[in-house]
């Protein structure tokens, strides 16, 4: 059975994740299976200790950062569980440490561990091996993140604007509650009634819910806890924040892999002309996967990374003409399909600007490859340049928006980054998923100062976004740095109704505190009612 | 200038199947892919052609899929194609293939350069441009990493040696096999695949090029493959037991013997 050990120095790198955040705990358990999960829960449930769960620790809301007490780490939770088959459709079971370009090497290579499987379960795999190549479409630049954590925080990534985010691919979640009891949910078994959800637990007894009242946005979302009417119950722990339970293990649905998948990378003079081009795209290409953005900001710390690092030398040159780069990644399902939809692409271009010659298309695994490689270099150069940074004055650190609005709000959304950027006179590197309006928009401060303008500024576009009906949080999740931020999008009133469903789950808020909503919003809260 | 750049289809992965009968590559096009020196060749060709003018002609032989590469080629700045495609070419070995891709190079009419890869990345021979160079009875110089001055008369090259480099200066034409990093393969724009997908790619057979039997396929191949066989993993694990202390000891001991 797996301890509950003494958080002594050398697991230190257990008190960070990807966000740069810092915090600390006094013990630490690396579980290998649910029965160690449900045992230490049991036993921290009893001197009501809090646990911070964690995966890759590759989160940027710094969810998986402990604010003292224990820290789960699910990493060694890491087994391909099983296959199972159902109307032609392959759906895999996964424990929550299991990293996703683990199960991406292991579906396309089709060379999984099946020992351990059930008969039945190898019989599907081996049809499975026969079957022609599947793939998982979450794709998020990170993919040393486990699949837990993705679950968690419902990520996304380039894809997800064809193929929606993680939680259009879960569909099933065993969940281990504070208190050690187990929930099995399964997609399209268990549906909330308006907004009352009834859930069983697998020892036996009822939890009714009473779901928050807010309306979520019609965007790409991943903040707060998912609710709606007639909701599926497995929706609500995607995108929880590791707040209300420990996932222990995921059932994955897995795509046929198209055909033919090529990537376009677009260059642009104007950025107006990139926007123009997008919408185009959107409305009459249906074949784009992905729609991808890179300003000027990103595309120079790419050229002087490349100056400096040898490890990225072998980078693309980028003109120095270029304003702005567009990535459009098209799925077909043949070579003439795919050529078709290139040329009418090469026709917006032209309308909205750019020119066919300005292109660069990857048709074979080296050029892809390349393409990816320069894609992933802009978020690494953009963490690099911050470190370095940082050496110099401590408090900076990365200000990344994660931001999303409506389709007809696009236009407004980047003249209103642009012109605030100026007006606080703020260096930044602009990148993300423009098909779905979500731009990630990094402030670089050079100093103190910068970093002081830069976090009003958030503020001050985490309410105009809320405005225009968008979500401050799209897909890292909200964790512990952008908890103001939910607050704005939803007030005080729906944060409580928050946190009281919280409650409902877990009693002595155990799990995840300080996510979503600082541990003590009920005190302060119902204090006031009274 | 005037470029004729070598190009052979590779496979994808390092699992090829071998022919039982003739031990050679079974070559059907399944995920084929351009040898990446070739492309690292194809590259020096049309960035020569931007800054002096001129034509890049892609020479290939092999399967007609091989026609596909070809007009990725095109795509990718060059401006003709030829693919040498007959049954009678198959089964050739280097000395065949040079004499075949000879052919090719006549049916080009003309040029001041020849640029191969450095060697193909299935055979790993290396010899093709320098036995293409002999049958041509043109200079050849191996493993080029940089082109250092060209003018229509002469190029002044970096070559690649044991322990360092050397410069070499050489009349034209030539023949130079490259380095891979000798330059960074550029990717296909929309209006290249444009060009590529109907630009002129022409495909021959061997009597069209009046090719001497004896000298093509299996039958001008001196070279018999007699046997073909993957090599066996040598790897073992060999579990220590004991301390921390007796196993790290036991694991120098280990490290010395594997070093000897």
């Amino acid at each position: 059975m797996t301890k509950v050990r003494a958080f002594t120095s050398e697991f230190d790198e257990y008190r960070k994740d990807e966000s740069r955040s810092v915090g600390q705990a006094e013990s630490i358990s690396f579980p290998e299976n649910e029965e160690d999960v449900c045992h230490i829960l049991k036993q921290l449930y009893k001197d009501k200790i809090p646990i911070t769960l964690q995966g890759g620790r590759t989160g940027l809301a710094a969810a998986a950062v402990p604010g003292g007490g224990h820290v789960m780490n699910l990493s060694k939770m890491n087994q391909i569980l099983g296959l199972r088959c159902n109307g032609g459709r392959y759906y895999i079971r996964v424990q929550p440490g299991v990293v996703l370009s683990a199960l991406q090497k292991g579906i396309e290579s089709k060379r999984l561990d099946t020992a351990a499987w059930t008969e039945e379960e190898q019989k599907v795999y081996e049809a499975f091996c026969q079957e022609p190549e599947h793939f998982f479409p979450t794709d998020p630049t990170e993919t040393s993140a486990c699949l837990g954590g993705m679950a968690a925080c419902n990520a996304s990534g380039a894809r997800s604007y064809y193929y929606g985010a993680m939680r259009s691919h879960v569909t099933g979640l065993r969940v281990a509650l504070s208190d050690g009891s187990m929930l099995c949910l399964r997609r399209g078994e268990n549906f909330a009634k308006g907004r009352k959800m009834r859930l069983t637990k697998e020892e036996g007894g009822e939890i009714c819910l009473e779901l928050p009242l807010y309306q979520m946005p019609h965007t790409k979302n991943a903040s707060g806890y998912y609710v709606c009417d007639d909701m599926d119950a497995i929706d609500l722990f995607i995108g929880s924040d590791g707040t209300l339970g420990v996932l222990t293990e995921l059932e994955l649905e897995l795509l046929p892999l198209p055909a033919v998948i090529w990537g376009i990378s677009c260059f642009f003079r104007k950025e107006k002309d990139a926007i123009a081009f997008t919408k185009k795209v959107r409305k009459e290409i249906g074949q784009a996967a992905a729609i991808e953005f890179f300003d000027e900001g990103a595309i120079e710390i790419l050229r002087r990374q490349k100056a400096r690092s040898t490890a990225f030398s072998s980078l693309l040159d980028v003109d120095a003409w270029v304003d702005c780069c567009i990535y459009v990644e098209l799925h077909c399902e043949s070579q003439a399909e795919a050529l078709d939809t290139l040329y009418r692409l090469g026709e917006i271009l032209e309308a909205a600007g750019g020119k066919e010659t300005e292109t660069w298309v990857a048709r074979n695994a080296n050029d892809r490859e390349q393409q990816q490689f320069f894609r992933h270099a802009v978020p690494e150069s953009t963490n690099m340049l911050i470190d370095e940074r940082k050496k110099i004055d401590s408090v900076i650190t990365k200000l990344g928006a994660d931001m999303s609005v409506p389709d007809e709000y696009l236009d407004e959304v980047v003249e209103m980054y642009r012109r605030s950027l100026k007006e606080y006179d703020l260096e930044s590197a602009t990148w993300g998923h423009i098909g779905n309006n979500h731009l990630h928009v990094n402030i670089l401060p050079r100093d103190g100062e910068d970093y002081r303008k830069g976090k009003e500024l958030y503020a001050i576009w985490a309410k105009a976004v809320t405005k225009m009906g968008g979500a401050v949080s799209a897909e890292h999740g909200v964790g512990k740095l952008k908890r103001a931020f939910l607050e704005v999008m939803y007030g005080r009133k729906h944060m409580i109704e928050m946190a009281r469903l919280k409650r409902q789950l877990d009693p002595y808020f155990i799990l995840g505190r300080g996510n979503l909503f600082p541990s003590t919003i009920l005190e302060e809260g119902e204090g006031k009612e009274k | 200038m005037k470029s004729i750049v070598c190009m052979k289809a590779v496979p994808s992965t390092n699992q090829v199947r071998l022919d039982p009968v003739t031990h050679t590559i079974c070559r059907d096009g399944r995920q084929a892919v351009v040898n990446p020196f070739d492309a690292s060749a194809l590259e020096t060709a049309v960035g020569i052609k931007e800054r002096l003018g001129g034509q890049v002609t892609v020479l290939s032989m092999g399967i007609p899929d091989t026609e596909r590469l070809l007009r990725d080629a095109l795509s990718r700045g060059a401006d003709t194609g030829i693919l040498l495609s007959d049954r009678a070419f198959a089964g050739a070995d280097t000395l065949a293939t040079s004499y075949s891709l000879s052919l090719g190079v006549k049916e080009a009419g003309g040029y001041q350069m020849i640029l191969c890869g450095k060697m193909a990345v299935d055979g790993d021979t290396a010899q093709i441009g320098p036995e293409l160079a002999g049958v041509l009875e043109i200079p050849c110089v191996t493993d080029v990493c940089e082109i250092l001055h060209l003018t229509d008369k002469e190029v002044q090259v970096k070559k690649g040696v044991d322990g360092g480099h050397q410069i070499l200066k050489v009349k034209l034409p030539v023949l130079l096999t490259v380095e891979k990093d000798i330059c960074m393969p550029r990717m296909p724009s929309i209006a290249g695949i444009r060009f590529g997908e109907t630009g002129p790619v022409a495909v021959k057979g061997a009597s069209e090029l009046a090719a001497d039997p004896m000298r093509i396929g299996l039958t001008g191949s001196p070279t018999q493959v007699i046997k073909t066989f993957t090599p066996k993993r040598q790897s073992e694990s060999i579990p220590i037991p004991g301390t921390p202390g007796e196993q790290a000891s036991q694991l120098a001991i280990l490290c010395k013997e594997v070093s000897r």
